[in-house]
């Protein structure tokens, strides 16, 4: 699976009936750390995530079709979860700065508050 | 699936056991303008292509995807012989107008 | 899935069993503000429908064989569907709460 950020929408009238009404995502990629690493890529969208959000991408196809639950769908990557938080180990440096809505905590570094309040600000941000 | 010229065959007397029967062929391959991009690949033959044609081949778990090659430890597969193709609505290629060596 | 421009068309004389009629784009992968980016290369067209021009979307591998029809056939990328926009959105989110981390 990869990290991905919600940049856009692609609308398509015409496409593989397997496409359906299936909402289209345009993702930048992600680094470990959080900032894009340069590259995009489009996926269907099954969690209902929204611009600017972090998303976890399965770039698989048995299992997009298996999360689909349709056997023959031409679909190899699938928007399958939304990132509340990424805990990096180690002496990796994390500046929050660096992301835009992604919360990092590095082990150690300090950087980032408590459990409570990460609670607090993902239900802030999804009313 | 990526162009290519076909330049050669590979003969193997010791393989593994379920390529016995598969033709190999030495792909250059070439991008949209008939130019060589400097890079080759080994792939079976699924549609009986000669040393000088202008090839499709596919790659990865689809070159799986033959009578030919299922089930067998292929990961490139030539599957089309290309006849002529276009960019930006000029003709590049046409077999038998074209044959020969690639653009610079 | 990823954007693609469609550069050209190609025709085989011949063609593994079941492929006849499919048509045969050459597609220049384009990225998310439709500039070129990596090398063309040949799509089967799973819609039928999309022509030079184009702005479609395509996926790669395994996948790709799945957007025809019989879909045991040695396809590695094909065309899902034309595009008919792109929305990029001017994402600043969730940054309220960086702001509130940093005071």
């Amino acid at each position: 699976m990869i990290l991905a950020r919600v940049v856009g929408r692609l609308y398509s009238t015409i496409h593989h009936p397997s496409m359906g009404h299936k909402t289209i995502l345009m993702l930048d990629r992600l680094k470990a750390n959080g900032e894009p690493s340069g590259g995009s890529i489009l996926a269907v969208d099954t969690v209902g995530a929204g611009a600017g959000q972090t998303v976890l991408v399965l770039d698989e196809g048995n299992g997009a079709r298996q999360i689909l639950g349709e056997a023959d769908a031409p679909i190899r990557s699938v928007v399958v979860g939304i990132v509340d938080e990424i805990a990096l180990s180690g002496a990796e440096q994390c500046d929050v700065r660096a992301t835009v809505g992604l919360r990092i905590r590095g082990k150690g570094s300090g950087a980032g508050p408590s459990r409570g309040d990460e609670s607090r600000d993902m239900s802030t941000a999804s009313q | 699936m990526n162009l290519a010229k076909v330049v050669g065959t590979v003969v193997s007397s010791q393989k593994e056991d379920s390529l016995t029967g598969l033709k190999f062929l030495v792909l250059e391959l070439v991008d949209e303008r008939r130019k060589a991009t400097g890079a080759s690949v080994v792939a079976a033959d699924a549609v009986g292509a000669g040393v000088g044609e202008l090839v499709l081949y596919a790659a990865g778990s689809s070159a799986r995807q033959t009578r030919v090659t299922d089930k067998r430890p292929v990961d490139a597969v030539v599957m089309a012989i290309v006849d002529s193709w276009e960019i930006d609505g000029k003709e590049i290629y046409r077999k038998g107008r074209d044959d020969g060596e690639l653009s610079p | 899935m990823h954007l693609g421009k469609v550069i050209g068309t190609l025709v085989p004389c011949v063609i593994y069993e079941g492929m006849e009629g499919v048509p045969l784009l050459w597609v220049q992968p384009l990225d998310k503000n439709q500039q070129p980016k990596g090398r063309a290369f040949v799509c089967a067209d799973g819609t039928r429908m999309a022509g030079p021009d184009e702005i479609v979307y395509w996926e790669a591998s395994r996948e790709a064989a799945l957007t025809l029809s019989p879909s045991f056939v040695p396809v590695d990328h094909a065309v899902i569907g034309i595009v008919d926009g792109v929305q990029l959105d001017d994402v600043q989110p969730d940054g309220v709460r960086l702001d509130r981390e940093e005071t």
